[in-house]
Formats: structure tokens, C-alpha cells, sequence
């Protein structure tokens, strides 16, 4: 009686998931296409990168641009979670703690000892996060013209053992 | 205890409440199936192809079991569905905790709209579970569209 009445629940919300997604403005394809988990190789990249997206750099173009010091590296995430630790170094511009309203006055105050085509480097937590990316496509919007996306974020970086700043301990 | 499972009451509000937290964690995910396949993808346990699937087909399930639950109809096959699902996300989430993902659990908001904890919503499952359990027991049949 129970297996009866759970194929029967599972046949008619496959029947109305699937027949209305064919009339939905919000239609899915019914096979997806995502990225499957990292394989350790090149860039990590987002699910859904955009044409005229900011480019993604790996690990070791990061470390490069670290190590040269060539670039600011500014951390997207919440300010409790860039304290718990971050790239050293690095600027914290919480994505989601953004004032409402025009961003431009925001961010040239917050970059003011930047000009629009020195190096920025946005990152978050690492491939699940994607406050990196939004963070870029407004600094893009306002004419910042050099502008990378390290998708791999704090945990690739912690990763490799590179440098991190934790400015409070916190429980992991 | 037998008695205190069997309670008419009892079940009648666990119905309502585990119907009603089903129901309205399907609603979102009905009309934004789009950010819901991303919550998905999140976890990396899913293959990529199965993805949107899923997140077309699972809200439903969750209405379903829901209204089902509330309405007393299909009822053992809501349970079941209800007590799948719950210890189905709370292995996702597990996992995700154990890997040290920074997740938003999509469980009942659309994914850039909720703060990265999965301990919260961990809980909140281990919750649904015990009362899920009382249901799974109970004999209680009153106020039932089916009796079956």
C-alpha cells in the first residue's frame, strides 16, 4: 500500500513539474548542463559564466600576482567570515553588506588609493560561493578595467598552504 | 506511550506542522526552479545532468507529501516521501558541514538570499525527523479524506 502510494506521488509531481516547465517563463532544460566537481586543473569557473564576464584565473596566476605584488586582492564575503581568515593582505568588500543605491561613490572611496586600470583580484570562500562574481560585474559596470575573478577562493588558496591572514580565531 | 503516539490531537498538529514546512519549502523552489538546480549543484552530489531533474520534479514531490500529509490522503506514501526526503538532506547537508562547504542549503529560500550555515537547517531537519517518527507510529486515522 505504501510503495503504491509513493510511486503514485512521485508519477503525478513528475507529470506537473515536468509538463508545466514546458509553458514556464522560468523553463529549465531537462537535461542540465553543470560543471561537475573541480578536477584540480586550469581555473575553477562558475556554473554560469556570462559573456563579457571578468576572467577567472587559477591558483598559480593568483600567486603570481601575490607574490609580485601586482595586484589588490579584495575578499567579497561577510566580514565575520573574512576575519575567520583570509588572502593575506587583502581588502574586505562584502558583497552582500553593500550600501543600497548608486555603488560608485562606495567603491571609490573604498578603492580610493586605486585608479580604474590597476589590478583587482576578487575572491570569496571557494566554488560554492559566487559573491566574487556579482562583486566583479559591479566593479566592471563602474569602469574598472582590470578586474579577475579568483573562483577558486580562500579555501583553494588555503590549500596550497599559501599565505593567510586571520585576524580571530574561529571554529571551523 | 502507545497511548501518547496514538493521540488524535497529537498527530492531527504533527500532520499540520510537517505538511505545512514541506509545503512552503516547495513554493520557492516551484517558482524559481532556476535557483534551486544551482542550491543543487552546490552540494557536488548530484551529476550535472541529473541536476535540473531533479529540481523540477523534488518541489512537487514536496507539495505533494505536504497536501497529502495535511488532507489525509495518500497518506502512508506521504510519509514515506516526507521521511526520505528529510534524512536525504540531512545527508547532503552532513556532507557538505564534513567537507567544509560554505553552502546555502536552498532549503527554503532561493540560493544568493540566505546566510552560508548548514548547522541551522541541520537541526531544524533532525527536528522534522522526530516528528516524522511520530507520525510513521501513529495509528491515529481521524480527520482523514482516505483512511488508507
Amino acid at each position: 500500500m505504501a510503495l503504491r502510494q509513493t510511486i503514485y506521488i512521485l508519477v503525478i509531481a513528475s507529470a506537473l513539474g515536468l509538463g508545466l516547465n514546458l509553458v514556464s517563463p522560468n523553463r529549465l532544460d531537462f537535461i542540465g548542463n553543470w560543471r561537475d566537481l573541480h578536477d584540480g586543473d586550469g581555473p575553477i569557473l562558475p556554473p554560469d559564466v556570462e559573456p563579457g564576464d571578468a576572467p577567472f584565473i587559477a591558483v598559480d596566476v593568483a600567486q603570481l600576482d601575490f607574490n609580485a605584488r601586482a595586484a589588490l586582492f579584495v575578499d567579497a564575503r561577510a566580514p565575520d567570515e573574512f576575519e575567520c581568515g583570509t588572502i593575506r593582505g587583502a581588502i574586505n568588500i562584502p558583497f552582500e553588506y553593500l550600501p543600497e543605491g548608486d555603488l560608485e561613490p562606495y567603491f571609490d572611496s573604498v578603492l580610493s588609493h586605486l585608479s580604474k586600470d590597476e589590478r583587482i583580484i576578487i575572491f570569496c570562500s571557494g566554488e560554492e560561493c559566487d559573491v566574487s562574481l556579482h562583486l566583479a560585474r559591479n566593479l566592471q559596470a563602474l569602469a574598472y578595467t582590470d578586474v579577475a575573478i579568483f573562483f577558486g577562493g580562500s579555501r583553494e588558496w588555503e590549500r596550497f598552504h599559501l599565505p593567510i591572514e586571520r585576524r580571530r580565531q574561529c571554529d571551523e | 506511550m502507545r497511548r501518547i503516539i496514538d493521540n488524535d490531537y497529537l498527530t492531527m498538529a504533527v500532520r499540520l506542522a510537517v505538511g505545512v514546512v514541506f509545503v512552503s519549502a516547495s513554493v520557492y523552489k516551484i517558482i524559481d526552479p532556476g535557483s534551486f538546480a544551482r542550491s543543487i549543484w552546490y552540494y557536488h552530489l548530484m551529476p550535472g545532468s541529473l541536476i535540473n531533474l531533479i529540481a523540477l520534479v523534488l518541489p512537487w514531490v514536496e507539495l505533494l507529501a505536504g497536501l497529502a500529509l495535511i488532507f489525509g490522503v495518500l497518506y502512508r506514501g506521504a510519509i514515506v516521501w516526507v521521511n526520505v526526503m528529510t534524512i536525504a538532506f540531512i545527508g547532503a547537508l552532513t556532507l557538505a558541514v564534513a567537507r567544509g562547504l560554505d553552502i546555502d542549503c536552498g532549503c527554503f529560500k532561493a540560493a544568493d538570499d540566505i546566510d552560508g550555515s548548514a548547522l541551522q537547517p541541520l537541526i531544524l531537519d533532525g527536528a522534522l525527523l522526530l516528528l516524522i517518527m511520530q507520525l510513521w507510529f501513529s495509528r491515529s486515522r481521524r480527520w482523514m479524506c482516505s483512511r488508507k
